[in-house]
């Protein structure tokens, strides 16, 4: 990602299109963000740049920082040290204009319950200038809330709770949308929904989505990169590929199998090294070709087959080398 | 609603005088008693409604939402500040047109001296009395839900903020008395002993030597303080709701 600000200088942030490739000044930038309370240091020198139009995953288990460090984006908390900025403006020189651009739930969704959900759209819409009435209705149609926004809050389900924190973080057409544990709480379909639709968000309105999560799974499915921290400081950040059949790519399989002494000595007489993967099943580094030649070699040999399966390295096991495994909840 | 608890109220007074009294009293007397009763209830509800107005955001969460709009926090808290001023004042002005209107329904209207029926030292006529009673009430009241409303800002909780509120209130305005006659120069300070303007229209005020000018300026040191502590705690600390 080239950062333009140097060439281009501040608050620029338009989109240079090169063969389909957008380059552009992140729409989030930490810098050497601290943040102590008391003598503790709850975030330590975290700098980090998001970058416009993708879904962002920020990961680490619970106690790590996730919370604090969104608190300070959006300006709920002061920082100690450094800097933030959202879309060139400063969180706290210039607070307004970067809070513009800005839709966020932190935490929960919590809203008026003694109000219906149109009604609290209302009161959010009065207080940025500029919402019609159609951009409430547009943004209850979007969020699929339907007839049941003229309802209290209080008869909400958590799964619609959410949705009403969505449409409230998106009603003013923020560029980047934050939100904070989005799928806490929610059930396998409510969380498979908010994923899609939060994918469609990213894609069809151009939204930056920057996402907090200690569920790994969750964050591999829904995020196009991932930052993890630990203990208030920056681990990694890596991207993630999407789902595809990458046949050429060398891989982890493993072999069910009857025989698992057999299967290795078979391997190794075709130049492979396999391992032992418990009592009944071999693990081997391998690419398409390979499997089928393997898998013909194991059956001439008379060792049976039961199945075989592509070991794709989960985000999980990558968090979990990187962490150490320890304080994972 | 708190509103119409009031006004049903003083309806009850009235029409229970007009129904069951012997003779008929002027509209000042009961005008006068009902005044006295509503502004406790008024004072009541104006720091029920100071007391959560920030505090039952930060309980909600939903402080988080307001907090995250495009305005300053000072902004956000000037709002939910006259909010609170307004509905003092709402109260205020309803409960005397209403007074005013429907005493002079029950009992006749009477356009005689206040000292004829209810404050004896008191130059001028009843109705301009109460204006001046209602508005050195509404001066107090202002001071009480400024309070209220600091106390709301700076511990965050709706309960302790109207139990504490309600206390001070209730409890403590109670035993002004007892302070009064104290001997101590400190006593002069006291907040409490100054939130009972009316007491200047009858010309007996609670300690001897005080003066309206003395106890507005000391009424005025609180006020400032009040807003001064609210605005920058407020402004200052960690959103961690």
């Amino acid at each position: 990602m080239l950062s333009f600000e140097d060439a281009v200088g501040y608050n620029v942030n338009y989109v240079i299109s090169e063969g389909g490739c957008f380059i552009s000044q992140p729409i989030v930038q930490l810098q050497n963000v601290t943040k102590r309370i008391g003598k503790k240091t709850i975030i330590n020198d975290l700098s980090l740049d998001l970058p416009v139009g993708e879904v962002f995953g920020f990961l680490g288990p619970n106690g790590a920082g996730k919370t604090t460090t969104i608190r300070m984006m959006v300006g709920l908390m002061s920082l100690t040290g450094g800097e933030i900025k959202i879309d060139g403006y400063s969180i706290t020189k210039q607070y307004q204009k970067a809070i513009r651009n800005v839709g966020a739930i932190v935490e929960n969704p919590e809203m008026y319950k003694y109000l219906s959900g149109y009604q609290n759209l209302i009161h959010f819409a009065r207080m940025i200038p500029d919402i019609s009435d159609e951009r409430i209705e547009e943004v209850v149609k979007l969020v699929g809330l339907g007839s049941r926004i003229h309802d209290k809050v209080r008869t909400y389900s958590l799964g619609m709770r959410q949705r009403l924190g969505v449409a409230q973080a998106i009603l003013h057409r923020p560029k980047l949308l934050i939100l904070d544990e989005p799928t806490n709480g929610l059930d396998p379909a409510g969380i498979r929904e908010l994923r899609d639709y939060l994918r469609q968000l990213a894609k069809d309105e151009g939204i930056s989505i920057f996402v907090s999560s200690h569920l790994l799974a969750e964050m591999e499915l829904m995020c196009d990169r991932v930052a993890i921290i630990q203990n208030g400081k920056l681990i990694d950040v890596r991207g993630i590929k999407q789902q595809g059949d990458d046949g050429a790519e060398s891989r982890r399989f493993v072999f069910e199998v009857g025989n698992v002494v057999e299967a290795i000595t078979v391997a190794a007489q075709l130049g492979q090294k396999a391992e032992a993967d418990g009592q009944s099943a071999i693990a081997i580094e391998a690419d398409r070709e390979l499997v089928a030649k393997l898998n013909a070699a194991f059956v001439e040999a008379g060792v049976s087959v039961y199945g075989i399966r592509a070991q794709g390295k989960s985000l999980e096991d990558q968090f979990l080398e990187m962490t150490g495994g320890e304080q994972i909840v | 609603m708190m509103l119409g608890i009031m006004l049903l109220l003083v309806l009850c007074i009235s029409v229970g005088t007009r129904l069951f009294s012997n003779y008929l009293p002027s509209m000042w007397s009961v005008f006068n008693w009902e005044s006295v009763v509503s502004f406790l209830l008024i004072t009541v509800f104006t720091t029920i409604v100071a007391a959560g107005s920030v505090a039952d955001e930060f309980t909600a969460g939903t402080i988080k939402l307001l907090l995250i709009r495009p305005w300053s926090r000072s902004k956000i808290l000037l709002s939910k500040y006259v909010a609170v001023i307004l509905f003092a004042l709402l109260q205020t002005v309803v409960l005397y047109l209403f007074l005013l209107a429907m005493n002079a329904l029950l009992f006749g209207y009477d356009s005689s001296a206040a000292s004829d029926t209810i404050a004896p030292l008191y130059k001028g006529t009843a109705a301009v009395y109460f204006i001046q009673y209602f508005f050195y009430e509404f001066i107090s009241l202002i001071v009480t839900a400024t309070m209220a409303f600091m106390i709301s800002a700076v511990f965050r909780s709706g309960g302790l903020a109207i139990g504490l509120s309600l206390f001070l209130i209730l409890v403590v305005n109670s035993f002004v008395g007892l302070f009064a006659i104290l001997n101590y120069a400190w006593v002069d300070y006291l907040l409490f002993i100054h939130l009972n303007l009316v007491q200047y229209l009858n010309g007996t005020p609670l300690r001897e030597g005080m003066t309206l000018g003395f106890s507005l300026a000391v009424l005025g040191v609180y006020y400032v303080v009040f807003v001064a502590l609210t605005w920058f705690v407020f402004n200052k600390r960690d959103v961690a709701a």
